[in-house]
């Protein structure tokens, strides 16, 4: 826990705010950028509950209390998906993309590492090394190919900025979009002279990230936003910082990746209802995104990720405890959706992994390492996702 | 004046940190690590008093008498003083009411007195009182205790054994665990501290572990015979992992699934009204287990658990642990291993004596060093209290300043995963932030934010003071 310095970064970047500046108020971008979208379920989401392993016997003998009914068998049953599998009765939305093919899911995924701590898992998954705590920065901030972009070609929504996105390359954290400017005009440039000159270099380069991030959002803030297709948002942080992505794309302003979390997974205790809502908000919050950007979801894939999945049997209080192997959704123009990807590894006792967790049949690098090399057209993935070369892709994207 | 410190210490290395610091800087150094932040007056008071005697009056806070202004801003949040039971009767929870108040409704609140938003709030959402009472204290406290070492320390172990003030029963259990099990021991001794967490409804609550039950006790009548039927898991991994013995600690799944036998049946009498921690014999497993190599004997009943903290309290990994995590805090992100090791040397010697470790790190060079000095970026919390310290400004009402550290990240109280907020700079440098900081401190010092008064001759001009990269640091 005691490593990482605050990145030094920054001297001798160069910059290209005015260039961007220009097209961004001509309205034009001249090579259609593909967008990479993250979001990351913080507490260890239950993949066993959200995408339901219905067909299999040993779902239910695991978990008496908290499983999801057969599809068919009520109102609270799981929405079948292939006879097997069946996404949990709160995803309806995303039951419908899955039919029309824009959403993916892979089945057995996670990191190959096997803490069962919600901290070194997440951060492991940010970093994109497994096992590895010396590294500094994140893949999606690796992601990023080297040379000139806008300065808000990597954002995330939230006061603080994720360790995905940290590194290098500049990423922009955003709370809220239309307030993101210094409100007194008189101090605004005082205040970037003042982190243009300082000494330390941290704060300098991330003042410089600032200022270009605020003079590129003026032209934003001044026109309001109206989701279009009739996309109803959730109410809530997730909802609002789906939305605010979807606003920055549409504006044009060079967002390449982009990522946003969604909280409070941890569910050890009276697991159902509270997944329940959470899914709620999680489906229709996905779906919205893709009804608000139409056409532009050509352009653009989401990938949902957890740190790890919880145990495959139910603990004694109509929870679960920490787990393995999890689900990823992937959704976008460019996926082949409708489909179950990856292998399934089973239940019985000597399928799972020591015995209590759903085991790893697909590394996460794997998902991820596709749809930065074929999506996000970068072939680095050794830069990327240092020391893993196994390159197993699943055929996420068609 | 910090004008290339920080290329200046990395160029230096690991070096910086033996090159000593002179007299006034270490004013402005112990100012800044051992408070939340200089008053205009402040260097001047140590420099009075001297520094060694101001720090040993520090260390021994109880010594201190208590700013009075202090405890008049404090008098009105009643809710403070009240036991768990008083608070659940006295502001219950009304079914429909809305959860959060609008943005005109928000305003209101903001604008008004402490004494009329408490009634504005007893009105359409009584348990809204009792988390407002307790984060404005904190910020009241840091602004003015004269105690600052100790509330430093207060936040520092609160954030260690991390609850979340909106996690069901929890909203009205926070109150006590602060008061009753983390203050008093700020400057105690660690094995007593992590007792009284783990005794603490709060946290029994908060890591699910009163409803945690041998699966092979034979279900009970009542509620809770219903719910619980075995092991949970959570209290016992977060206690080897973020209270104890760290991550790399030295622990095995096998480890995590022993600790949670034995802490069966440490459960709560009325939860959500109050909460009481007892020891329910029934829930409890008496079989033998094994914990980090130890065995702990069948039958023992209540003292299982209390052995286990006693096994995790002596591990040489929580000396470590602990002590890397208040270096980390006071000295450096990343302290030099020797302090490290000299302080856990400290806490194994003294058996965990915090002062103790504490007064180690103070005597130590590496504290008193260029590598530390100004290389820790504020939390959102010490910006805030720092800027109205530093403006000697008058805070009526602390619910606006509590709101800033809110949406500068660090909502207090409200850090819902068990690591607690980031001792790490690295975790508050982003552009989000940076805005936020600037922003607040142009609104502080144009005295713009309700409630906060900074007398004009000393705030003029000091926006930009507050906001620049240099008042970042600490």
């Amino acid at each position: 826990m005691l490593t990482r310095r605050v990145f030094l970064r920054g001297v001798g970047f160069l910059s290209a705010a005015p260039g961007w500046l220009a097209r961004a108020a001509a309205g034009a971008g001249e090579r259609k950028k593909k967008i990479l979208v993250v979001l990351f379920q913080r507490g260890a989401a239950d993949g066993l509950n959200v995408v339901v392993p219905f067909g299999e016997k040993r779902y239910y003998e695991l978990r008496p209390a908290i499983a999801v009914a057969q599809p068919g068998s009520g109102e609270n049953a799981a929405i079948d998906l292939d006879g097997f599998f069946g996404l949990h009765p709160s995803l309806g939305p995303l039951a419908e993309l899955y039919r029309q093919r824009h959403l993916a899911i892979v089945e057995g995924v996670g990191s190959p590492d096997p803490t069962r701590s919600h901290f070194d898992a997440q951060d492991f998954m940010e970093s994109g090394t497994p096992g590895r705590k010396a590294t500094r920065d994140g893949w999606l901030n690796r992601a990023l190919e080297k040379g000139k972009a806008s300065p808000l070609r990597a954002v995330s929504m939230g006061a603080l900025l994720p360790r995905a996105l940290r590194g290098a390359n500049p990423a922009v954290a955003i709370d809220d979009l239309n307030n993101f400017r210094v409100r007194s005009a008189q101090a605004a440039p005082a205040f970037q002279t003042m982190y243009a000159g300082t000494g330390d270099t941290v704060l300098q380069g991330m003042g410089r990230d600032t200022f270009e991030a605020v003079r590129l959002l003026e032209s934003v803030q001044k026109q309001t936003y109206t989701p279009e297709g009739g996309a109803g948002y959730p109410r809530g942080r997730f909802g609002e910082s789906l939305q605010q992505v979807a606003r920055l794309i549409k504006s044009g302003v060079g967002v390449e990746v982009a990522f946003t979390d969604l909280g409070g997974w941890d569910h050890h205790v009276n697991e159902a209802p509270q997944l329940g809502n959470l899914l709620r908000n999680f489906g229709q919050g996905l779906a919205a995104f893709w009804r608000d950007l139409g056409d532009r979801m050509e352009d653009v894939c989401v990938v949902t990720m957890s740190e790890f999945g919880r145990a495959a049997r139910e603990n004694g209080n109509r929870g679960t405890d920490h787990g393995h192997a999890n689900v990823m959704f992937v959704m976008g123009g460019g996926v082949k959706g409708g489909k179950i990807h990856g292998e399934w590894p089973g239940l019985e006792r000597e399928q799972l992994y020591e015995g209590r967790d759903l085991a790893l049949t697909t590394d996460f690098r794997d998902v991820l390492g596709e749809l930065v090399e074929r999506h996000l057209g970068n072939r680095n993935l050794e830069v990327v996702f240092p020391g893993y070369g196994a390159r197993r892709f699943r055929g996420l994207l068609g | 004046m910090v004008v290339g410190l920080v290329a200046a210490a990395v160029a230096l290395g690991g070096n910086a940190f033996r090159v000593k610091l002179d007299g006034e800087k270490k004013i402005e150094h112990a100012l800044n690590r051992l408070t939340f932040g200089p008053r205009p007056t402040g260097a001047e008071a140590v420099r009075k008093t001297g520094l060694k005697k101001w720090i040993d009056a520090q260390l021994h806070p109880e010594r201190l008498t208590e700013n009075p202004a202090l405890q008049a801003k404090l008098a009105p949040l009643e809710t403070l003083r009240m036991n768990g039971a008083e608070l659940a009767r006295k502001y219950p929870r009304r079914p429909g009411a809305a959860k959060k108040a609008s943005g005109p409704a928000m305003r209101k609140l903001a604008a008004a007195s402490t004494e009329d938003r408490r009634k504005m709030l007893e009105q359409y959402a009584p348990p809204q009182v009792v988390a407002y009472d307790l984060v404005e204290s904190k910020l009241l406290r840091a602004v003015y205790s004269d105690r600052q070492l100790a509330e430093v320390l207060a936040d520092f172990w609160f954030n260690h054994f991390n609850v979340y003030l909106d996690k069901g029963a929890d909203r009205y259990l926070v109150t006590s665990y602060e008061r009753d099990a983390i203050r008093p021991r700020a400057l105690g001794n660690f094995p007593d501290l992590l007792r009284a967490t783990a005794q603490h409804p709060a946290m029994l609550f908060y890591l699910d572990n009163w409803q945690s039950v041998d699966p092979k006790a034979v279900a009970g009548r009542g509620r809770l015979a219903k719910r619980a039927r075995g092991l949970n898991e959570n209290y016992a991994r977060e206690l080897l992992e973020l209270h104890t013995l760290g991550v790399d600690g030295g622990y095995t799944q096998q480890d995590v699934i022993e600790v949670a036998r034995c802490f069966t049946g440490w459960t709560l009498r009325v939860p959500r009204g109050g909460g009481e921690f007892y020891f329910n014999e029934r829930m409890h497993d008496r079989g033998e287990k094994t914990v980090l190599g130890v065995k702990i004997r069948a039958g023992g009943g209540l003292g299982d658990g209390l052995q286990v903290l006693e096994i995790v309290s002596q591990h040489p990994s929580t000396a470590r642990f602990v002590s890397g995590k208040l270096a980390q805090r006071f000295v450096a992100d990343e302290p030099p291993p020797a302090l490290v090791e000299k302080m856990a040397q400290t806490f194994t010697k003294t058996g965990g004596d915090l002062r103790a470790v504490m007064k180690t790190m103070l005597d130590s060079g590496e504290f008193w060093s260029q590598g530390a000095y100004r290389s820790k970026m504020k939390s959102p919390l010490e910006m805030v209290a720092s800027a109205v310290r530093s403006l000697d400004a008058q805070v009526d009402s602390a619910f606006v300043l509590a709101q800033a550290v809110g949406r500068l990240g660090q909502p207090l109280y409200r850090k819902r995963e068990p690591t607690g907020y980031s001792n790490s700079s690295e975790e508050w440098v982003n552009t989000s932030g940076l805005l936020g900081r600037m922003n607040f401190a142009t609104a502080l010092a144009s005295n713009q934010l309700p409630g906060v008064k900074a007398a004009p001759e000393r705030a003029e001009g000091a926006g930009l003071r507050l906001g620049s990269p240099e008042f970042q640091r600490r």
